[in-house]
């Protein structure tokens, strides 16, 4: 036990002292920063405003009908004019940046599906988009006039809008676009922190063995103590970035939302209040366990198999991208079944998904805030948890075996054939 | 009492009898040479020992117990052939870790590596990296990590390699030592002349088998060839039949002659005086360990063949 310790110690301290590591941990709250002031800043900075003439030949456009557009959004300025300029509109001289023609037309006929909004740049989606909702508005209000619905029942008809909205009988609050946001983002993270940090178990195997100091230590030390105080220190350093990270986030957090109170910064305050929604609907304390336990039993379940795969290699890179393929390629299936998962959280894929503990760690948590019991029968939680653990002790004695012939095998090239045997011999 | 008894120890692997029914016993205090050649079986044999590799058959019996891999390991030293350490570890740290992973506390294991720095001259390396050691110096690092939880029983393997002749009589001076001060060395090397100086005992491993058991002496008479040189102020004349000998390389004044078997070396000189030859030295050539380490593996074929089991 007080040999594992030390192992652990050392694997831990060698990280979290690395300049990476330090470098890794700020960067990220630095990044989040400059995504909430940056956003912010450059569409603040970015806004211009688009001057458009319109080239009326219906006669339902008016200045006053434009005017009263343009007082409602301000991103675009459309002014009515009267040119009969050739084929070719002079913009520089003009001073306008687009020419909308509209051509003539009546009320109660089909509009053209096409207006031409003509310039000599190109404009986004967003600009097209703008004006057409500009247009769009205009015209409805001149069929209105036309059909004599006046202020009064345009009201009667706006109460008209019924919406349809799914609401789980079992779990009142959960709003589905909330959930499958958490499910995924809690995924993904599942999902780095086992390829990022199981390769660094896999490396920090391989760097052992080709510096041929495996051989010292498993002189003092079982091979198996070797990979668990290797396999539990790795894991601590990453515990460790992700709970420096969450601290981050509240910090900043709440200093942005002191700074942002005012109401200056629109992004920014959109940021800070969609996070505040996730804090305040969600089961926040059973989603943070279920998220250390899928992160920890998912990082000990494929780290001991990285582990294994880098005692058998020897120095050469490329086989050790060779022999953890299938492996990484596990894990990008349990993603692609995550993103079913999200989506229809209680169909087969999701639930076998979630208790399969090859795929369990990523899946499990793209259902679990959708609701436990609602969406997730305690059984399968508590299955899934079952499977986690002891898929993650077999995948634990599995990769122990390998280790042990693996750590002082030089010189031959091994297969996963190999390796399977060695894991099978009876010592 | 000896330290390290091996009984019947044997281990084969898929594709070779890699130990096959070796015993040997090690008593305390002995400079135990190991020999044989690439592949014989040596360092399988010595990881069955440090705990790392378990027999197949057989027992190891350690200090008149039976060897347990978890408690005994922090009695024993292993300095491996393939060796190295953590190339970005500070070396002082490194030493800790390493001394600790032996059992030793924290403030043992400091005041014992800053006394072997002291000694080994070393003080000023503890905030340096791996990485920036010559071979030599992360050798003499790499031998004071192995002895500085004091073992019963040190086993070094090829500890020489890499180092200046001053290091190397460092690193010998400290092997008597140790010695003297009550530990057991098992030293397991190519060099047959560092085994002629340092070693007792010597057993010489081959194919998985014990092919030869004894002191350096025994072993040398065992194999001795009843050569002898002699030095005379003339060239001996030629034999008549009734010479106890034959020349086998005859020099101006010195000659090597092999005494007959059943006649002595006094037959011999008895004879020379009869002959009236002056005698200026008579010495007995034993064989070098190198020569015997020669032919007792080349007399079998020389490339280990991969056995079937």
């Amino acid at each position: 036990m007080r040999k594992t310790f030390l192992i652990i110690k050392r694997e831990y301290m060698t990280r979290v002292r690395k300049k990476t590591f330090i470098i890794g941990t700020l960067l990220f709250p630095i990044l989040y920063l400059l995504l909430i002031f940056g956003t912010g800043y450059i569409a603040e900075k970015s806004r211009q405003q688009l001057k458009i003439a319109v080239l009326d030949s219906s006669g339902f456009f008016t200045s006053q009908k434009l005017n009263l557009q343009n007082l409602a959004d301000e991103s675009s300025i459309m002014d009515l004019v009267k040119t009969t300029a050739g084929k070719s509109y002079d913009y520089d001289a003009s001073g306008y940046d687009a020419l909308l023609i509209i051509p003539a037309m009546k009320w109660d006929t089909a509009a053209p599906n096409n207006l031409v909004l003509k310039a000599n740049k190109s404009y986004g989606a967003s600009v097209e988009s703008a004006v057409q909702t500009k247009v769009n508005r205009i015209w409805d209000e001149v069929k209105n006039e036309n059909l004599g619905i006046d202020a009064g029942k345009r009201e009667i008809l706006a109460l008209n809008r019924i919406q349809v909205k799914a609401v789980n009988e079992n779990d009142e609050k959960m709003d589905a676009g909330l959930s499958s946001g958490i499910g995924m983002a809690c995924g993904f993270l599942i999902y780095f922190i086992i390829l990022i940090y199981g390769s660094q178990v896999m490396m920090g195997v391989m760097e052992e063995k080709t510096n041929r100091i495996a051989e010292i230590i498993v002189s003092s030390v079982k091979p198996f103590q070797m990979m668990l105080g290797k396999i539990i220190g790795i894991g601590l350093v990453a515990l460790t970035q992700f709970l420096l990270w969450i601290a981050f986030v509240f910090v900043i957090y709440n200093v942005t939302a002191n700074l942002t109170g005012s109401g200056s910064g629109g992004a920014a305050n959109q940021i800070v209040g969609s996070i505040q929604t996730i804090f305040t609907s969600v089961n926040l304390p059973l989603t943070l366990f279920c998220f250390a336990f899928y992160f920890l039993g998912g990082f000990f379940f494929y780290a001991s198999i990285y582990g294994a795969i880098g005692s058998a290699i020897n120095e050469d890179v490329r086989e050790a991208q060779s022999l953890s393929f299938p492996v990484t390629m596990l894990v990008i299936i349990s993603i692609v079944l995550m993103t079913t998962a999200v989506n229809d959280p209680t169909g087969p894929i999701a639930v076998w998904g979630s208790i399969i503990p090859l795929s369990s760690p990523i899946v499990m948590m793209a259902r679990i805030p959708y609701g436990v019991p609602g969406t997730v029968p305690v059984w399968q939680l508590a299955l899934s948890m079952g499977l986690l653990i002891a898929g993650f002790i077999f995948t634990t004695w599995f990769a122990a075996k390998i280790y042990r012939t693996g750590i002082l095998m030089y010189g031959k090239k091994t297969s996963w054939k190999e390796m399977l045997r060695w894991a099978f011999r009876k010592n | 009492m000896p330290l390290l008894e091996l009984q019947q120890l044997k281990k084969y692997f898929a594709s070779q009898k890699a130990v096959d029914d070796i015993s040997l016993t090690v008593e305390k205090g002995q400079i135990f040479g190991l020999l044989g050649p690439n592949g014989a079986g040596k360092t399988t044999l010595i990881r069955m020992i440090t705990g790392i590799f378990y027999p197949d058959e057989g027992q190891i019996i350690f200090d008149g117990k039976k060897f347990d891999p978890v408690k005994d390991v922090g009695y024993i030293g292993y300095m491996p052939e393939e060796r190295g350490l953590y190339k970005k570890m500070k070396i002082g740290e490194q030493a800790m870790y390493l001394a600790q992973l032996k059992g030793l506390s924290r403030s043992d294991a400091q005041a014992r590596i800053k006394e072997w720095f002291v000694k080994f001259e070393m003080e000023s390396w503890w905030n340096k990296k791996v990485e920036d050691l010559s071979k030599g110096m992360s050798q003499k690092l790499q031998f004071v990590t192995t002895i500085l939880h004091r073992p019963k029983l040190v086993i070094l393997d090829e500890p020489f390699s890499g180092l200046d002749p001053v290091n190397s009589n460092l690193i010998k001076d400290e092997i008597f030592k140790l010695a003297q001060n009550g530990s057991t060395i098992i030293f397991s090397t190519h060099r047959m002349e560092q085994v002629e100086e340092i070693c007792n005992h010597i057993v010489l491993v081959n194919k998985g088998k014990k092919i030869l058991d004894g002191t350096v002496t025994q072993v040398k008479q065992e194999f001795k060839e009843n050569l002898f040189r002699i030095g005379s102020s003339e060239v001996i004349p030629a034999l008549n039949g009734n010479a106890p000998f034959e020349i086998l390389n005859s020099g101006k004044a010195n000659a090597i002659v092999r005494i007959q078997e059943g006649k002595t070396p006094n037959d011999v000189l008895q004879y020379l005086i009869s002959q009236n030859v002056a005698i200026h030295s008579f010495q007995e050539i034993l064989p070098t360990l190198n020569d015997i380490f020669i032919r007792l593996v080349e007399s079998s074929p020389a490339a280990r063949q991969f056995q079937s089991i």
